[in-house]
């Protein structure tokens, strides 16, 4: 299987008042043909300005993509003019968002906007264009499609607001699928259920996603492919049993022990495993690494402390931007 | 055996629908909570999950007695307080404090840190003003904050920080029992482990009760004693911990259970399967 | 044991330092000072007032002192606005004019705001019954037609002088203002920390003055501009209809009246208040726009 979208060393920057954020500081990454890549991260470590970038759905100004590529497929995204992009978003890479509630008009039918998209980009006439919306309507699992195309958005509950959504989304047959915190504003069940029809829909179509969470758990569930980011950059990357069964960078380990854990029999005795202190100001991001404050082994006069670790390649596929990742340390105190 | 600290039996709220544009009059009732028990014992915690909807909020509203209820009885440190009048519910809330969901909405932006925390004491004329101030220094610093910060507002504050402040506001009094409602779903997993310990450290050393809600099943599960689970406004099932997460005697709890995304990639064929059978336990998508 | 005497004894809870350093109010003031439109709006309305203010004082000219070889003059070095019919001196009358224009307007405005804040702040914080018939008084009231109104309070009253024409011109128009506090006190009685009050128990009254009118005051400052151009002009419009401010006192509106009688031959008397009463209204528009966007908390920081 080949790469859907390499993305090199993209910057995005966000030029305010109070100085230029760098919410996006060199990141690279790519997206096999119909794999799922996971983006983990707590907010404001640049995930959802990620997707948005590759979207171009960013507001500019403030926000500007200082360097980098973008590759769909092999065309750079970068480049295209606001019309060409026009014919790339929502035919070939579609998003969904975290709020269902404002990401459908609430002014319109169901089937107006699903219908408002077909014709828009296959071309299809109204007939057939009804048939297809009733027909996704029903792949994504709500039942009586065909009469409910007449109704308006907020006769649906949240988490079918989210199929109609995901529905939109699946309508042209877009070989790449970004869900930003798809499932966030949903219940436990309904995220569980929104999660495995993304998973199922994905296969039948031969999609590609990335999905973008703050949850270590729809990562594990849903993902083939994991990027944990922190402020800005990616700070590890891995298949997902991999990452899950052999973290190596310190945050990644640090958030996993921060999780409660369901199964845990003695968890009401125990203290969690706290990460002190708070990501840095990404107005003037610290000269070293930048997780080195919060890091329990980077100690004074250690590399990190002085200059940026690079991105490496630990293991195959397994990427790390640490000068203490798990493996290493195991190997000096034994 | 001695009283637990709080007991609600059968507890009911029942919200009206009105209709009618200029006499409206009650067309039907949205049954919140709708005959709810359970008790909790000096020290302890019991954690109330439920999906949004599920009535645990209300729930914690009508315990207080900010939203009254419609039936039933809240028995508190052997006092009954549905009944109480409003000048006896004041002296009672001295005991009773709560913990907000939303650390953004739950501060005043008007009034400054030390105002926010000082307003208990104040509100119940509680010692001086010099000693006042003493007890707010002594509360943000329980909380972590260095002492200087009371003359801060809260907009200069992170999510996590107007948690802690929140918390301080609620010891300011001295109570016996914390509500906390969703203390801990706005913050990131980092922030909330710090807060999550703070609560645990507090009840440890000050030996508070907690009831705690959230629709998080692994966060409940770490503060607990015992747990219910509400649905629809009823609890589906009460029980230790321990039992009710190994092994779930009701099937709406199983799905609840297995719809929780565990990061753990290898077991997540199976509990796709397992979310597939209980299905039809969730009465809707 | 109490939560005071263990304070510093739980481990490891090192809470940090604020994120950041800033007063909502000079965050409001930059964000004014950032619409240049808004400043520019904001500078010409003081000119005006310390116009009005300074210039009958520092004078030669007596204001009402008439001197019928004078009458009709265009503008000149010793009356840069010219003269009336009587001979006065136009620039200096119309400084007293505004005096009483912006008087009114200011006046009233204020009355708006106590009976609104007053009658919207009960409304909203009571709810329920008193509510719903406090509101649809307010509908009522609604349809009125605000001149005749004004008209009908000052015919009641029996006098025109200064205070009546205030009171005239708040009565007919504090039904917006009323509107919109209640409505900002139903939103902030929604709010966690209002919540959190009763949970400690704080008394009402408290909770009222405490926790929501002074989260009202962003809207009531928008309001005071937003209501002052209406004001003003009702007061124009009365005075040039011969109902307000009685010779030989002058307000913007009865000057414009006096130069009706010659506004072919000598259009700068009429010209001349209505393009203060004009500008005024302008300035005070783009200041309440500023101020929205200042107040505004969802204004973005670029």
């Amino acid at each position: 299987m080949g790469r859907l979208l390499e993305v090199e060393d993209l910057r995005t920057h966000f030029f305010t008042r109070a100085g230029v954020v760098r919410a996006v500081d060199g990141v690279d990454f790519s997206v096999e043909k119909g794999k799922t890549l996971g983006i983990v991260g707590e907010s404001g470590c640049g995930k959802s300005v990620t997707a948005l970038s590759i979207m171009r759905l960013l507001p500019t100004p403030p926000a500007r993509i200082v360097s980098g590529s973008i590759r769909f497929d092999g065309r750079e995204l970068t480049t295209l003019s606001e019309r060409e992009l026009e014919d790339v978003r929502g035919r070939e890479v579609a998003m969904v968002f975290q709020d269902p509630m404002t990401a459908l008009n609430p002014t319109l039918t169901i089937g107006t906007q699903i219908i408002e998209v077909l014709r828009r980009h296959l071309g299809l006439d109204d007939r057939t264009a009804r048939r297809r919306a009733a027909e996704l309507l029903d792949e994504v699992g709500i039942p009586r499609a065909r009469e409910r195309l007449d109704d308006y958005p907020h006769q649906f509950s949240g988490g079918m607001r989210q199929r109609v959504v995901i529905a939109i989304a699946i309508a042209c047959e877009p070989r790449l699928l970004i869900a930003d915190e798809p499932t966030t504003a949903l219940d436990v069940t309904v995220q569980a259920q929104v999660l495995d029809l993304l998973d199922d829909l994905r296969r039948e179509h031969e999609m590609a996603m990335i999905l973008i969470t703050h949850n270590m758990g729809v990562v594990a569930e849903s993902a083939d492919d994991v990027a944990v980011m922190y402020a800005g950059q990616i700070v590890e990357q891995a298949p997902a049993h991999e990452l899950f069964r052999r973290p190596e960078h310190p945050y990644t380990e640090a958030l996993l022990a921060a999780l409660p854990d369901l199964d845990d029999n003695g968890a009401r005795s125990r203290r969690l495993a706290a990460i002190p202190g708070r990501p840095p100001d990404l107005i003037d991001p610290p000269q070293a690494c930048r997780f080195a404050a919060r890091c329990p082994y980077a100690g004074c006069g250690d590399s990190c402390a002085l200059e940026p670790p690079a991105l490496r390649e630990l293991r195959p596929d397994h990427r790390v931007r640490t000068a203490h990742p798990a493996s290493e340390r195991e190997a000096v105190t034994a | 055996m001695t009283e637990p600290l709080l007991s609600v039996t059968d507890l009911k709220v029942h919200f009206p629908i009105r209709r009618g544009l200029l006499l409206d009059r009650t067309v039907d009732h949205v049954k919140a909570v709708d005959g709810v028990s359970f008790e909790i014992p000096e020290g302890q915690t019991l954690g109330l999950v439920g999906e949004s909807g599920s009535g645990k909020s209300t729930t914690a509203y009508a315990t207080l007695q900010l939203v009254r209820p419609t039936h039933g009885s809240v028995r508190f440190a052997g006092r009954e307080l549905t009944t109480l009048r409003r000048e006896e519910l004041r002296r009672v809330r001295r005991d009773i404090q709560i913990v907000f969901q939303d650390p953004y909405a739950s501060l005043n932006p008007r009034m400054t840190v030390g105002r926010i925390v000082g307003e208990p004491l104040q509100t119940h004329s509680v010692g001086s003003r010099r000693s006042r101030r003493a007890a707010v220094a002594d509360l943000l610093e329980l909380v972590g904050f260095d002492p200087s910060y009371t003359n801060r507002y809260p907009h200069e504050f992170s999510g996590g920080q107007r948690q802690r402040i929140g918390i301080a506001r609620a010891l300011a009094l001295n109570p016996k029992l914390i509500v906390c409602d969703e203390p801990v779903s706005a913050l990131d997993v980092s922030i909330q482990a710090q807060i999550l310990n703070l609560l645990k450290d507090l009840q440890r050393d000050l030996g508070l009760t907690y009831l705690f809600i959230a629709h998080d099943l692994a966060v409940v599960r770490g503060m607990s004693d015992t747990i219910a689970v509400m649905h629809d406004g009823k609890i589906v099932e009460q029980g230790p911990a321990d039992a009710v997460y190994t092994s779930p005697q009701s099937d709406y709890t199983r799905a609840l259970l297995a719809a929780v995304p565990v990061p753990d990639p290898e077991r997540m064929r199976a509990r796709k399967a397992e979310r597939l059978r209980l299905r039809p336990a969730l009465s809707q998508a | 044991m109490s939560a005071t005497q263990i304070a510093g004894r739980v481990a490891g809870v090192d809470a940090g330092a604020p994120i950041r350093q800033s007063s909502l109010w000079q965050d409001a003031w930059r964000r004014y000072l950032r619409n240049r439109g808004a400043v520019a709006a904001g500078i010409l309305f003081l000119l005006i007032v310390v116009w009005c203010i300074v210039v009958p004082i520092v004078s030669p000219h007596d204001p009402n002192r008439i001197e019928f070889p004078d009458a009709y003059q265009g503008p000149s070095w010793s009356h840069p606005f010219g003269t009336d019919q009587f001979g006065r001196d136009l620039f200096t009358r119309a400084a007293l004019g505004g005096r009483i224009s912006i008087g009114i307007g200011f006046g009233a405005t204020l009355a708006i705001l106590l009976i609104g804040v007053a009658y919207g702040a009960i409304s909203g914080f009571v709810g329920g019954k008193l509510d719903n018939a406090l509101m649809r008084f307010l509908d009522a009231l609604y349809g009125l037609p605000y001149l005749p109104f004004a008209i009908l309070a000052l015919a009641i009253i029996g006098t025109v002088n200064f205070w009546t024409m205030v009171v005239a011109l708040s009565v007919a128009s504090w039904f917006i203002t009323a509107r919109v506090v209640r409505g900002q006190i139903m939103t902030l009685k929604e709010n966690d920390y209002v919540r959190a009050a009763y949970a400690v128990g704080v008394r009402w009254y408290m909770i009222l003055g405490r926790h929501l009118l002074p989260n009202t005051l962003g809207v009531l400052v928008i309001t005071i501009f937003l209501e002052l151009p209406g004001v003003i002009l009702g007061e124009a419009f009365l005075s040039f209809l011969g109902l307000g401010i009685n010779p030989p006192d002058a307000s913007w509106g009865s000057m414009a009246q006096d130069g009706r009688d010659a506004y072919r031959a000598h259009p700068h008397i009429i010209i001349i208040p209505s393009l203060a009463i004009a500008t005024l209204v302008l300035c005070a528009n783009f200041i309440a726009d500023g101020l929205r966007d200042a107040l505004d908390p969802r204004t973005k920081e670029t």
